[in-house]
């Protein structure tokens, strides 16, 4: 599920005058429900509250405890822009979970006004997850990449 | 008319731009700096992104983050507010180039207007009065002689390039201007890169008095009546007031005029402001344009019935102007203070930190805009204006004696505010007859300025 779609499906709430949704799809669970209160009407900021169904066979239950480690590393998006995985569509993305993350490292590619930002790491350790989704908007201080310190 | 447009601002002209598009239907897209996070104006919007550190270099004026968030946004136009990019051409051209309409003038009128030597000699051109003085740079002590001697003293040395007061010496004689000259321009050298120096008449005690335009982009100009802004503080405005209380329907209509001239001079378009300085003798002469929306505009709104915010928005969506100029009545009067977050007694000075206690003044006639809430925390970073206090009578007695009773309803604490200073000017007695200049605080304040300029 990206952006776009969680886009239309508040564009479908807006037109249905609906103030709750829920949808569940591929292993994940997504629920939008609009901010109520009497003085409030509707537009605020939607709430966007997202669960991960865990699979029912887990493949390493071991690293299903580790998803919340005592200490992780955030690299954050340094400017607003398009994150990009790789820097090219053909080209493989930059990094991969599982890497272990140089400071200095091209990690992606935030684009803006038609230029390319590389963005490097400063910061040592293993990525552990990719917050960032390709092609999608991220703002000043978003998180991208977890990396796990070494 | 546009269904989604960026706000590339904060604060209370934000949350006054956001509260317009509401109103029109258009969906509003935020851009705030981390130290804006918990900001008023961020909560109203549809939108919000987060676009770079406090530091206002960093963010509210990074042309490239505010472009980025307008293209992943996918906004059509871009509304500047005041200060920050509001007068930047290049941020107006690149919006242009990437297809995004930048809600105000064009490039080219900011370009013009903010080159203050060539906006006054236009000016002149389309037979506007403007202060009397050299027609160009002075560029030696003995011409700036001949040229006092011609115009008469009391007469100013201002720099080409400069404003904000700097390098402006006031000489009443050949003796004074000769050895202010080289200093002048010395201190427009280190302030402004070169040397230019100019000479204008010193108009003694003068009146601010300046003129509403708005000007679609069919050729269409109306001027809705003037502002006395002379309540300046370092050439910082505290309090405006509509009518002007020296200004009658004639001398309305003729200085009404002039702004629209001016503004035909240089095909302007959407909303401006052209200064006038006003002497003793109501004579008018113009000081210069604001290619932009400015803080006093509800003092306007207010006296003609007119939603400026909202005709901007029309006239970048392409709209033409719905009224002329007879259609234009001026009804009533209107006050502006602008409340900081300063103390008053200790030389302004200001006072960011939380609003503990925050009670807005209420009833008929009070228009309050504020981004301020309790518990919000009034950044360091940014301006000390935390609200606008606008009321309207039926006649000036009437509004003072209603901004009189608002400002006692006014409870902000416990960071200090400039509301006992405004408590003190509404019950001078120069200001409640209407006789102020540029001077008056100065003097109120017992002369501690330092400006004299």
């Amino acid at each position: 599920m990206n952006i776009k779609e969680i886009k239309e499906m508040l564009n479908l709430m807006n037109e249905n005058n609906l103030v709750e949704l829920e949808i569940e799809k591929e292993g994940m669970r997504i629920r939008l429900k609009k901010s109520g209160s009497r003085s409030d009407d509707g537009n605020r900021p939607v709430i966007i509250e997202r669960e991960t169904i865990p699979e029912s066979q887990p493949k390493e239950p071991v690293r299903a405890q580790e998803k919340t480690p005592a200490k992780t590393l955030e690299i954050r998006a340094p400017m607003v822009g398009t994150f990009y995985r790789a820097p090219s569509p053909e080209a493989p993305p930059y990094v991969e979970v599982g890497q272990i993350i140089e400071p200095g490292q091209v990690v992606c590619i935030i684009e803006a006004m038609k230029l390319m930002n590389e963005i490097k790491s400063e910061i040592r350790g293993k990525l552990v997850e990719i917050l960032g989704e390709n092609a999608e908007p991220v703002e000043f201080g978003q998180p991208m990449f977890i990396l796990e310190p070494l | 008319m546009f269904s989604k447009i960026l706000i590339a601002n904060r604060g209370e002209i934000a949350l006054r731009i956001i509260r317009a598009c509401r109103e029109l239907g258009i969906r509003t897209v935020a851009v705030f700096s981390e130290a804006d996070r918990n900001s008023q104006h961020v909560r109203f919007a549809d939108e919000a992104l987060c676009i770079g550190p406090a530091q206002s270099s960093k963010s509210y004026l990074n042309i490239p983050s505010i472009i980025s968030a307008a293209e992943i946004t996918d906004v059509e136009a871009i509304h500047p507010g005041y200060g920050f990019l509001a007068e930047n051409s290049h941020f107006a051209e690149i919006c242009e180039s990437c297809h995004i309409k930048f809600i105000g003038p064009t490039p080219e009128n900011i370009r013009m207007m903010g080159d203050k030597m060539n906006a006054r000699t236009t000016m002149h051109k389309v037979g506007l009065p403007i202060v009397p003085g050299s027609p160009e740079i002075v560029k030696s002590k003995e011409d700036a002689i001949k040229i006092a001697q011609k115009i008469k003293y009391p007469v100013i040395i201002k720099a080409a390039s400069g404003g904000g007061g700097k390098g402006m010496r006031i000489c009443h004689n050949d003796v004074t201007l000769a050895s202010s000259f080289m200093t002048a321009q010395a201190e427009a050298e280190a302030n402004f890169g070169n040397p230019n120096v100019y000479i204008e008449k010193y108009v003694e005690k003068p009146r601010h008095v300046e003129v509403q335009i708005l000007a679609d982009k069919y050729g269409h100009i109306v001027h809705l009546g003037e502002r006395d802004c002379s309540l300046q503080r370092r050439h910082q405005k505290l309090l405006e007031e509509s009518p002007s209380p020296i200004i009658n329907e004639k001398l309305r209509r003729r200085i009404g005029e002039a702004a629209v001239k001016a503004a035909k001079a240089v095909n302007y378009v959407n909303a401006g402001t052209i200064e006038f300085l006003v002497d003793k003798n109501s004579n008018f002469y113009f000081m210069e344009m604001n290619t932009r929306i400015q803080v006093e505009h509800p003092v306007t709104e207010a006296v003609t019935g007119i939603d400026l915010i909202k005709q901007q928005l029309l006239i970048a969506s392409g709209e033409k102007l719905s009224f002329k100029q007879e259609d234009i009545h001026f009804r009533g009067a209107a006050i502006e203070c602008r409340i900081n977050a300063e103390d008053y007694e200790n030389n302004f000075l200001p006072c960011p930190g939380k609003v503990e206690t925050f009670h807005a003044p209420g009833g008929p006639g009070v228009r309050l805009d504020s981004h301020v809430y309790q518990g919000y925390v009034i950044p360091s970073y940014y301006d000390s204006l935390i609200a606008k206090l606008i009321v309207y009578g039926k006649n000036r007695q009437e509004a003072v004696r209603i901004m009189q009773r608002a400002l006692g309803e006014f409870d902000i604490g416990p960071i200090k505010t400039t509301i006992p200073f405004h408590q003190k000017v509404l019950e001078n007695p120069q200001f409640l007859k209407g006789d102020v200049s540029t001077h008056f605080i100065q003097e109120m304040l017992g002369g501690d300025d330092n400006s004299g300029r």
